[in-house]
């Protein structure tokens, strides 16, 4: 239905194409030389408003829409039966909508009855007002548009502004998704800290993580949110990981700049970029069921306990997918480090080792920095490998071999798990704000360090 | 000028350095140096001299093994050094680059600190016993590059951040703190102004009593003035080789005298 | 002093050619670490692709069994309607639990049918019915009909349980059948049972072992709590700890009599043992007939009849045979009768293995046998749709409007930074914005392809701007100057000339965003597209999955059958991927252009 509607609004755009085309040339007299702006662009300008206006009408409504409906709905319910919780409200509207669309109910009362009819009236003239105004709108925009089409009528200039506009929009969007990021995450976070009565410093520094545990009309109890497990766990994967991507993706990189013939660079280099293009939930496949069971079967034959789904096992599989990413950042900026200084050590009778370790890798440093610091971001905010292969409990330790669980994994389970949403969107949003910011800062340092970077070889 | 001739004949005979015979050299099917001779003095400055993309670089760069880090470039003949044969499988290029050092056109200071540029050489190859020789090694060196007095204060900073005349002489000083027996320099005062120029001359004068230098330059008087002996390339030949002095003044091949009367390159 | 020419007579000597040889090792070895770390990135990708692989041909067959079925009108169609919706209510279920009963027919008792019901899938009624209705006619018509298998059994042919290994015997063979003919006297007059008596012997000193090392841990308890018993300073405490102990001595010591116990039957060479459901399985088959051993010595012993054997005296060692199976039967998912069952339909070619297409034809399912990934592929089609119908326009228009038109300001900068940051914010959080914005805030349908593919567009939409702006700024400003030498606007030569030449790495741009954006999992888990769905999508606002969300449903499944599923889904979530990286490569070769 939406789907029709949109083509229904361009095709209207379309047709005021050739109208105000057709006009022009009219106009014109058959002298195109008379018109400022070739036929084409009056038929374009028609076209752009007509859709803009017509897909944004189109949008407001079925955004506002159902919205309104809702609102309407429950002030109705509020006046019949003053003092409901949220949760029963949440049910009446159910159960309205429920009766109206012909679904089944919980149950079925007068009240309910009124409420179901007047969803049904309000439903209809939101349909008909999806239906009808963005294309009442669409062809008021478009008879504007084609009775400005004249000789000395500035069509072209004027589309060629509505369309930077639109391109400035799209170049927005990007930003608009941090601010959408940010704000829906803050938002969250704020309501689940005054949850907890502001004691941010017991999210930040506690021990101990069960947040949904003994919820009750929303309020948490501060002593369970205590992050610091998830922040434990998390950093202990990390920390595996870079112990065995920064090793061998590093060398990986200075081997393939500077020591592999061409043969081998050319299938070292793409099976690298394979590691890199293998899906995340792949290496967590790969985690549970060969790497962990392994790690167990090694650890049992020398007599050590280890968890089934122990931090090892995540850790090192995360490595694996983390060393594509380092060695081919390294890689670039090792190579982006000018033959002239190899030469210049080299000339003085300088070994490739000594080369590589005492000039090339302190020259490309900052890039293998920011390489790092990208890959340990990568790393904080990996989600699938973690799910699959780490454990789920909170468990405070820096014992490889026992379960520890993440950030991410705490997320996914709030938000997967059987607990109402609204409830457990409050740790869960709180998590994600704060990967967000770890990240950023990473990210930012980064990106900061390799901009300084190419300054400097350039 | 007259001074200096003076001088050389002072030094009495020289033995050959290094010889060259029948040296080819290839990038890809790019025949860059076309069966070259040439006998490169003990104690005596030699100028290789010619137009743009002759050579010069390229056979350079023979005589240190440098073509060995480009792939794609291929060195046949024969090049002696004290009689033993440098592309020989046993001799190994990191031992010869320390005894044949070399110079850049461009500047290339490692970015690290002064003192630690001009320290890698001793230290890579294990000249010197403690701190305080290596010390003494630097001041050494940046004084005979004659950058001391611009680099002493400020030893620990980053050679790259000095300016493009004085990281030449810190190149210089760099080389020559790794105490090498011939030195090959690529165009080394083509980014130096006229004062920084002649230190570098004097320089070269200087180093003569101790090392064997190669210089390529683009200008005729720099040949003129430090060099003993000079080697005039031409689209990969060796045209004329032979004691400055003559080549300057009464060369034999006529495309020499086109290019040092700056008929053509 | 140091002098610079003494320094030049070091190079050559003894001492730096010592040295020389120290630096050139130095040399190898990171040499070595770099041929090192080449290898392990290469056995990693190796191992992982080859375990996914190898696991994934296992899903390549699925098993059907053959049994002869007479669709009876009474039972199907009482009333002879031949109407289809009719026949749709008849109890297919039931129908084939009677074609079992009726191909077994001494399988008796509640719990061995309901074993022998678990032998075809649940599904097999489903499609009968399914065939029944679209051809009444065959009702009242009597011929084999195929019926899928249960996961179980597809594993046990696939050999996941182990298999019965034929044992070496040469005696003759004698059934003593009890008078109600459910249980045999088995006897041979060779030592033919040898072999498995030392089996079942060695199981018994495996867990004598067992129970020794017990005995060691309630002994080590007991020291533990008499140490601490002498120690502590309070009297009940001591009485609690000294009770303690005592009660771990007791526990040990009855370990340690039940381990002595197994170690002398295991001890004796011959006697009698009786079979557990810990004990090696051992199985006689005498033509049709079934039995398996419920104690056994040297030569024979007690057994349960599983298919009806005859009585009979001296059968010659060529007309009997006798399997061993290894692992007990509580270490399998499928017990003894089954794997006989099995082995008899087999025997008698009643089941045959097929190339699995109903893998890549059938939606999601809780039974590992019927599920297939074509619901989870058309999923992932719609929400590639909308991200790349998002994303590409959003993308290219947005890289235009960067590289071509903006001022370079603060502004500009600052978008530039956010959208180089987006790229590396983590893709969890893309899926919380979704959650919150567009589930929450704008109602857009939960489990959606729309919903998926929006996440997913504005995930994609960094790496597609990044990429169109590197392959617009290629284009050299010579272009853009001759299309503004013959009086073009700028919007006119972007569009025009800049845009069509740019287009091959904008489209390989994109590709390799699209290709990440198919194998993303986190954000969509985060907008419920892990609901259990069965139903083919047909549209962008239906529930759907993707392909890398179902691959991990599945491997969160406890079915063992699903492991070989989810390697297979990750196999074509592969496929897919190598597909869109070789278009892109294929791109780039081809539209390579160098100004
Ligand atoms: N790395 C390389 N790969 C391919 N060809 C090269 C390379 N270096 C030099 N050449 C070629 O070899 C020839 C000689 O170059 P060379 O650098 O020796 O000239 P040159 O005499 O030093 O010139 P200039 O005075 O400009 O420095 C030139 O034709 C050049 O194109
Ligand atoms: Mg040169």
């Amino acid at each position: 239905m939406p789907g029709l509607i949109i083509l229904a609004i361009l095709a209207i755009a379309a047709v005021f194409f050739s109208l105000s085309r057709a006009r022009a040339l009219n106009v014109s007299g058959g002298q195109l030389s008379n018109l400022h702006s070739r036929p084409f662009y009056h038929g374009l300008y028609s076209l752009l408003w007509v859709a803009i206006i017509g897909l944004g009408v189109f949008l407001t409504v079925l955004f506002l829409g159902s919205n309104l409906i809702n609102m309407l709905l429950l002030g109705e319910a509020r006046e019949a039966f003053p003092d409901g919780s949220t949760i029963e409200y949440q049910l009446l509207m159910n159960d309205a909508r429920a009766i109206a669309s012909g679904g089944i109910p919980s149950r079925v009362d007068t009240l309910r009855e009124a409420l179901a009819g007047k969803y049904a009236t309000l439903e209809n003239i939101y349909a008909m007002s999806l239906l009808i105004l963005p294309a009442a709108a669409a062809l008021l925009t478009g008879a504007v548009t084609l009775r400005q089409v004249d000789v000395n009528w500035r069509a072209r200039n004027r589309a060629e502004r509505v369309i930077r506009f639109i391109l400035l929009g799209a170049a927005v969007i990007a930003v608009l998704t941090t601010i959408g990021i940010v704000l829906s995450l803050i938002f969250e976070t704020l309501n689940f800290f005054n949850n907890i009565g502001w004691r941010v410093d017991k999210y930040l520094f506690g021990t101990r993580w069960s947040p949904l545990s003994g919820v009750h009309d929303g309020s948490m109890d501060a002593d369970k949110v205590g992050a610091i497990p998830l922040f434990a766990g998390t950093f202990l994967i990390t920390i595996i990981a870079m112990l065995v991507a920064v090793p061998v993706g590093l060398f990986a990189a200075i081997y393939l700049s500077d020591y592999a013939s061409p043969k081998v660079r050319a299938w070292a280099k793409p099976m690298l970029e394979i590691l890199a293009g293998v899906p995340t939930v792949v290496y967590g496949f790969f985690a549970a069921i060969t790497v962990a069971p392994f790690i167990r079967r090694t650890g049992e034959s020398l007599g050590l306990s280890v968890a089934s789904e122990s931090a090892l096992a995540a850790g090192v599989v995360m490595g694996i997918m983390i060393i594509p990413f380092i060695s081919s950042l390294s890689d670039d900026v090792i190579n982006a480090v000018p033959q002239s200084l190899r030469d210049g050590s080299y000339g003085l009778g300088a070994t490739k080792a000594e080369t590589i370790r005492q000039v090339v890798l302190p020259a490309a440093l900052p890039g293998i920095v920011s390489a790092v610091l990208l890959g340990i971001s990568r790393a904080v905010g990996e989600t699938m490998i973690v799910v699959m292969a780490a454990g789920q409990g909170a468990n405070l330790t820096l014992n490889p071999l026992e379960a520890v669980t993440t950030v991410t994994v705490q997320i996914v389970m709030l938000i997967t798990g059987d607990t109402e949403a609204s409830t457990a969107a409050g740790p869960a949003f709180t998590l994600g704000f704060t990967l967000f910011c770890i990240t950023l800062v990473l990210n930012v340092i980064a990106l900061r360090v390799v901009r300084k970077y190419r300054e400097l070889y350039d | 000028m007259t001074n200096m001739r003076m001088t050389e004949q002072d030094l009495g005979v020289r033995e050959n350095k290094i010889e060259a015979r029948g040296v080819d050299v290839f990038y890809a099917d790019t025949h860059a140096i076309k069966a070259v001779d040439v006998d490169i003095l003990d104690n005596t400055v030699t100028s290789f001299i010619g137009p743009s993309g002759c050579g010069k670089s390229t056979f350079l760069r023979c005589l240190n093994r440098m073509n060995d880090t480009i792939p794609i470039c291929r060195v046949t003949g024969d090049i002696r050094m004290d009689g033993n044969d440098i592309y020989d499988r046993s001799i190994d290029p990191v031992q010869l680059r320390a005894r044949v050092g070399m110079v850049f056109q461009k500047p290339n200071p490692f970015p690290k600190s002064i003192y630690d540029n001009v320290a890698y050489g001793p230290r890579i190859h294990g000249l010197v016993r403690d701190k305080a020789e290596l010390d003494e090694v630097v001041e050494k060196s940046l004084r005979k590059a004659s950058i001391w007095e611009e680099a002493k204060d400020r030893l620990d900073q980053p050679g790259t951040g000095l300016s493009g005349g004085q990281q030449q002489r810190l190149c210089i000083a760099r080389a020559i703190a790794t105490a090498p027996e011939v030195l090959l320099m690529d165009e080394p005062c083509s980014a130096l102004d006229p004062i920084a120029t002649a230190k570098i001359e004097e320089l070269i004068d200087d180093l003569r009593t101790s090392f064997s230098v190669v210089i390529v330059t683009h200008s005729m008087q720099q040949a003129a003035r430090v060099s003993q002996k000079t080697a005039f390339f031409h689209l990969g030949n060796l045209v004329e080789y032979g004691d400055t002095q003559k080549i300057f003044t009464n060369p034999e091949d006529q495309r020499t005298q086109d290019y040092i009367t700056g008929r053509f390159g | 002093m140091v002098d610079m020419a003494t320094l030049s007579a070091h190079h050559g000597s003894q001492a730096s050619r010592a040295r020389l040889r120290k630096r050139k090792m130095a040399e190898l070895r990171l040499k070595a670490y770099g041929i090192a770390a080449i290898l392990v990135a290469g056995i990693a990708l190796l191992t992982l692709m080859s375990s996914v692989v190898g696991q994934a041909t296992r899903a390549m067959t699925e098993s059907y069994i053959t049994l002869p079925v007479t669709l009876s009108a009474e039972d199907l169609d009482p009333d002879g309607t031949g109407d289809p919706s009719v026949i749709g209510k008849a109890n297919f279920g039931g129908f084939v639990k009677d074609v079992l009963k009726e191909v077994f027919p001494t399988v008796t008792g509640r719990s061995a049918r309901r074993e022998l019901y678990d032998l075809p899938s649940s599904g097999a009624a489903f499609e009968l019915r399914e065939q029944v209705m679209s051809d009444p006619s065959l009702i009242g018509q009597t011929m084999d009909m195929t019926f899928l298998a249960s996961d179980v059994t597809d594993l046990y042919l696939k050999g996941d349980f182990g298999k019965l290994r034929p044992q070496p015997h040469s005696g003759d063979l004698t059934v003593v059948l009890a008078d109600d003919g459910e249980t045999a006297e088995i006897r041979t007059n060779s030592n033919d049972f040898a072999n498995a008596l030392a089996e079942v012997k060695e199981e018994l000193l495996d867990q004598a072992v067992l129970l020794r090392r017990q005995a060691r841990l309630q002994n080590t308890g007991a020291e533990v709590f008499a140490a601490r018993a002498t120690r502590t300073e309070y009297a009940d405490a001591k009485a609690d700890l000294e009770a303690q102990s005592a009660s771990r001595i007791v526990e040990r010591d009855r370990l340690a009599g039940l381990a002595e116990d197994l170690e002398r039957r295991a001890g004796e060479p011959d006697g009698t043992e009786a079979l557990s459901d810990n004990s090696p399985t051992v199985i006689i088959r005498v033509g049709d007939g079934w039995a398996k051993m419920t104690e056994i010595g040297m030569t024979g012993g007690k057994a349960d009849v599983v298919l009806p054997i005859g009585a009979a005296d001296a059968i010659p060692p060529g007309d009997w045979k006798l399997y061993l199976h290894d692992l007990p039967e509580t270490a399998r998912k499928i017990s003894d009768q089954q794997i006989i069952w099995i082995e008899a339909l087999n025997e008698r070619g009643q089941i045959k293995s097929v190339f699995n297409t109903r893998f890549f034809s059938a939606g999601d399912s809780r039974e590992p046998e019927l599920a297939g990934i074509w619901g989870a592929a058309v999923g992932s089609f719609w929400t590639m749709l909308v991200t790349f119908g998002l994303a590409f326009p959003i993308g290219v228009l947005a890289a235009i409007y960067l590289e071509e038109f903006a001022p370079k300001n603060r502004l500009t900068d600052f978008v530039e930074v956010n959208i180089n940051n987006l790229a590396a914010v983590p893709s969890i959080v893309f899926g919380l914005l979704g959650l919150a914005v567009f589930l929450g805030t704008f109602g857009v349908p939960r489990s959606s392809p729309l919903a998926g593919g929006i996440v997913l567009a504005l995930m994609t939409l960094p790496t597609i701007i990044i990429a169109s702006r590197a392959a617009i700024r290629a284009v050299p400003p010579s272009i853009r100057d001759a299309a503004l030498g013959l009086g073009a606007s700028r919007l006119q030569t972007s569009f025009h000339h800049v845009l069509p030449l740019a287009m091959p790495g904008i489209l390989t741009g994109t590709i390799i965003g699209m290709a990440q954006a198919l194998g993303e999992t986190a954000p969509l888990i985060m907008i419920g597209m892990v609901a259990f769905i069965v139903d083919i999508p047909t549209g962008i606002t239906d529930s759907a999955t993707v392909l890398p969300v179902q691959v991990f449903r599945w491997s969160d499944f406890p079915e063992r059958a699903f492991e070989a599923r989810t390697a297979a889904a990750i196999c074509v979530l592969l496929l897919f991927l190598v597909i869109m990286n070789a278009l892109a490569v294929f791109l780039r070769k081809r539209f390579e252009r160098r100004w």
